[in-house]
């Protein structure tokens, strides 16, 4: 292992359609926040990471020299990562490796999206390859739905149930994000809403599917030593997991999806997790689409295959359950691409060191977070705690 | 593997709407009234052209406006001669830094008003150092190019 | 740093104005290539970086198409998008954390499929400023080099031997793109781009791939006689807006001050016995060597007319043909280390300079050179 990584400090826009703002001055709102909440200053900062889905998504091509000024990056180190859905999570890892390298002991990580800037499902489009794929797989929700299907149809679940369950989590997801001050979409909906809302690609609702929206996330994160010299009480990065697979959708099974699978046992080994159904308090599981949360639950381990609807109906993975999943509302509610897997690690940060307000977690002292990009390519995971 | 590859002719065109912010919409709003308008950091005491809503050295929010001269100083320049999808105008024609007077950045934009089908006769008027000043479009609408490029001054 | 981490092989592709193959196959051939050097099994990969932009391949999230054909396919990876050199940064420090032994990093583009430079750097300017006004790449070099001209005095004439010279270079080089004898007056007759930027003073793009491999030490040993050792690594950011910017004086030199500072470099012009930089166009080689402490500024120019840069000078710049050789945009950067580790190695063949035992390589993007890195490499 390298040098013990903390999480000193997050912050995040409230997410929407911000014409009220630029690209940079968007992210100046995410940086000074970040750096509110750990009482740093950019002339603290030693390098910078950032990031966004593809440029094509706001126009500008390397969009992290446009917001070069908003991070305070100015003559620091600074990288560009970018991995499709998964950019979050990438960038956190980076961060993390960073410091992790003992080449830093303070980085500043930042996620960013304006999606309403261009057109999103147009640029995701053109995630498909040009000659195979993109005829076909053009638009994520297709993909989502085939999977789902398949997941289903796998393990024989009903219909009936797997629609219900998803509506549940729907409903649990806007629920949330009523108590998340940063959240997009904050309207209180019914079950029987999800389930009459309109099919945008069977079986999937509009309500079983994430917005698109403008937002960005930064982190600012510490090695060990930068801790104890500050004195700060952090949350720690105990576990980092990536994995990635095939670029054709056909060619990889994605129902016991490898990706998903070894990200997550990668991270619960260097955490030295066994049971993750016990030993995590909370997670930011990456859920643009309601069905496809609870394929992730069994791949993590959080059940066995086929039995991730039981986690559903038996309020495991509500608020008061005994592994709470989302409580910021989730993706469902709230989408800057290349902010959203960033947010989760600074959401399950705010969650193990009691500082997610109205949406804490009681007790919470261990937390995952999670990501997925490409078509259905990418799954990072990063484990943190409010102890080494 | 051998044999024939062929290519797959496509293209990417996808429409944007970029916002602009406060600071940058006033910037424009004031373009034109003819007005190039900086903002002042309060820290550092800069005025930054084109006007902007912090300041990229000292990390601090700026309220302060503060007009600028519509002349400056050439920092340096070039000329353009060669073409390219998407460029917005036709070549040849020339670019500069304008440092202009009560800015302590400068601003790239165009410097005209010279003819040049006689370039000894257009670079004796364009140098590094020489004065330049804005030179307005007739119709304004609220964009960088209201200010129709930046005319050397005797 | 108590770690140390190690070049173990490299592979190029024969860059070109237009490869053939399929972005897929082409990655699948550098690494298959390198994994067959080196014998080794793409399960003893510990992770992947690659770098390749949307922009430069017209496909979003580029890294997603070629994943699995980089041999990446159930591992661990990361995209640096825009800079090969940013990448292979990043796949040393995941070797440094401990976390992984070996890491393989790769990057290609293929200008040939895509818009010209021109436009996609076009597209890196600001919607609202920058890009009514047209700045775009090689703009804004026309810009630097005329405000260098402006205060060092120099001339069209020694622009056209840093092209001379890499062209020269370049015709010993089987993987380059271009190469050959030419004249300074041929130079000088090519036609004007950007005043004082002649069309052969700016290396057209082309198409091409690099796969290196980096192992932590004891590993690299085991793989291979000549381990050529990450020394030091800097990299550094400018402002976002040009008008703020020193434009000769950037974020070059501190990002070179930093890389210097973790391999023990006191003094760049007599401890670094070769480089390889990106030379965006011929003055910005004559600048970068500045930048990068090999003589004062304004000074650049000398070095080349000295022929301390030649091939066989004290201190040879790009004896690869550098960009001039071949430019495939994102790849570059990381085709310089490469070319710099051959020549450690004592493998550059018929372009090998002698007596190297340290070198430089360097990577650039964004306008007027925003954010570059340098690494440095020892044996």
């Amino acid at each position: 292992m390298g040098h013990a990584v903390a999480i000193i400090g997050t912050g995040q826009t409230h997410c929407g359609k911000r014409t009220d703002v630029s690209y940079p001055e968007l992210i100046y709102e995410a940086v000074s926040r970040a750096f509110e909440d750990s009482g740093l200053s950019p002339d603290d900062i030693e390098a910078v990471v950032s990031g966004s889905m593809p440029p094509a998504m706001e126009g500008v091509n390397n969009p992290h020299l446009y917001w070069a000024d908003a991070m305070g990056a100015g003559g620091k180190p600074l990288i560009r990562i970018a991995t499709c859905g998964s950019t979050g999570i990438s960038l956190a890892h980076a961060g993390f490796y960073h410091v992790s390298s003992g080449l830093f002991d303070l980085v500043l990580v930042v996620g960013a999206e304006k999606m309403y800037e261009g057109n999103p499902q147009g640029v995701m489009a053109t995630v498909a390859d040009p000659f195979f794929q993109r005829p076909f797989l053009a638009g994520a929700p297709g993909i989502f739905a085939l999977q789902s299907n398949e997941w289903a149809h796998r393990y024989g679940l009903e219909e009936k149930r797997v629609r219900m369950a998803a509506a549940e989590l729907s409903v649990r997801n806007h629920t949330d994000a009523l108590d998340n001050p940063y959240a997009h979409i904050k309207v209180k909906i019914a079950v029987e809403d999800v389930l009459k809302s309109r099919v945008i690609a069977y079986p999937v609702r509009i309500l079983d599917v994430c917005p698109a929206s403008d937002g960005a996330c930064a982190v600012i994160m510490a090695s060990e030593r930068m801790v104890r010299k500050m004195g700060a009480k952090p949350a720690w990065i105990r576990g980092v997991g990536y994995c990635g697979e095939e670029a054709f959708f056909g060619e990889g099974d994605k129902v016991v999806w490898q990706a998903a699978i070894n990200a997550a046992k990668t991270a619960y080994k260097q955490a030295g997790i066994t049971d993750p159904r016990k030993e995590i308090d909370v997670a930011e599981v990456y859920n643009p689409f309601t069905f496809q949360e609870m394929l992730f639950y069994e791949c993590f381990g959080f059940c066995d295959f086929g039995q991730a609807c039981e986690l559903v109906e038996k309020g495991v993975v509500m608020r008061g359950g005994d592994l709470p999943c989302d409580p910021s509302g989730g993706v469902l509610c709230t989408n800057p691409i290349g902010a959203t897997g960033l947010q989760r690690a600074a959401e399950i940060a705010l969650q193990v060191t009691n500082k997610a307000g109205d949406h804490q977690i009681p007790g919470a002292s261990t937390g995952l977070t999670h990501a997925m990009g490409g078509l259905d390519q990418f799954n990072g995971i990063m484990i943190i705690s409010n102890s080494l | 593997m051998s044999g024939e590859s062929r290519i797959l002719e496509g293209y990417v065109s996808l429409p944007y709407k970029w916002a602009m912010g406060a600071a940058t919409t006033r910037f424009f709003e004031e373009l034109k009234n003819k007005k190039i308008m900086g903002t002042k950091c309060p820290k550092c005491n800069r005025v930054l052209i084109p006007a902007r809503s912090f300041c990229s050295h000292c990390f601090e929010k700026i309220d302060e406006w503060k007009e600028v001269s519509q002349e400056g100083t050439l920092r340096t320049w070039c000329t353009v001669n060669f073409s390219y999808e998407g460029q917005p105008k036709e070549p040849p024609y020339i670019l500069g830094i304008i440092d202009l007077d009560g800015a302590d950045v400068g601003l790239p934009h165009f410097v005209g008003g010279v003819d040049l089908d006689d370039f000894e006769e257009a670079a004796k008027k364009v140098h590094i150092g020489g004065r330049v000043r804005a030179v307005w479009k007739e119709n304004r609408t609220g964009n960088i190019l209201d200010i129709d490029y930046f005319q050397p001054v005797e | 740093m108590g770690k140390r981490v190690a070049i173990v092989d490299t592979v190029q592709t024969e860059h070109g104005d237009k490869l053939e193959d399929n972005i897929r196959e082409i990655m699948f051939g550098v690494v298959r290539q390198l994994l067959d050097r080196v014998g080794i099994e793409k399960s003893e990969i510990g992770t992947m970086v690659s770098a390749s932009s949307d922009y430069w391949e017209g496909i979003s999230c580029s890294n997603a198409y070629y994943y699995d054909a980089a041999g990446a396919n159930l591992k661990s990876g990361s995209n640096a998008e825009e800079d090969s050199g940013l990448a292979f940064i990043y796949g040393f420090m995941r070797i440094l954390s401990g976390d992984y032994k070996t890491a393989l990093v790769i990057s290609i583009t293929k200008c040939s499929e895509t818009p010209s430079a021109a436009t996609l750097t076009h597209m890196s300017a600001d919607p609202f400023f920058h890009r009514p006004v047209g700045l775009n790449e090689t703009v804004v070099a026309g810009l630097q080099a005329r405000e260098y001209m402006n205060r060092y005095g120099i001339t069209e004439e020694d622009l056209a031997m840093v092209v001379v010279k890499n062209l020269g270079n370049a015709q010993k080089n089987p993987y380059a793109h271009r190469g050959g004898q030419l004249s300074e007056e041929e130079v000088l007759a090519s036609s004007m781009m950007v005043y004082p930027l002649r069309e052969m003073d700016i290396p057209s793009t082309s198409d091409g791939a690099c796969a290196v491999l980096l192992a932590e030490e004891k590993i690299a040993r085991d793989l291979t006689d000549t381990p050529i050792f990450v020394e030091g690594v800097g990299w550094g950011t400018d402002h976002s807006f040009l008008g703020d910017r020193n434009l000769l004086n950037g974020s070059l030199p501190k990002a070179a001050e930093r890389a210097y500072q973790m391999a023990g470099v006191k003094d760049p012009s007599n401890e670094i016995d070769m480089a390889e930089i990106c030379d965006i166009t011929s003055f910005h080689e004559i600048l970068w060597m500045e930048q990068l402490g090999f003589c004062p500024p304004g000074k650049g120019a000398d070095l080349v007319k000295d022929g301390v840069t030649a091939m066989h000078g004290k201190l040879p710049v790009n004896p690869s043909g550098g960009l001039f050789g071949a430019n495939p945009y994102v790849a570059r950067g990381l085709i310089r280390i490469a070319e710099a580790a051959m020549q450690l190695k004592g493998e550059a063949g018929d372009r090998q300079v002698l007596d190297v035992s340290r070198a430089v390589a360097q990577s650039v993007h964004g306008l007027g050179g925003q954010l570059h890195s340098v690494i440095i490499l020892g044996t």
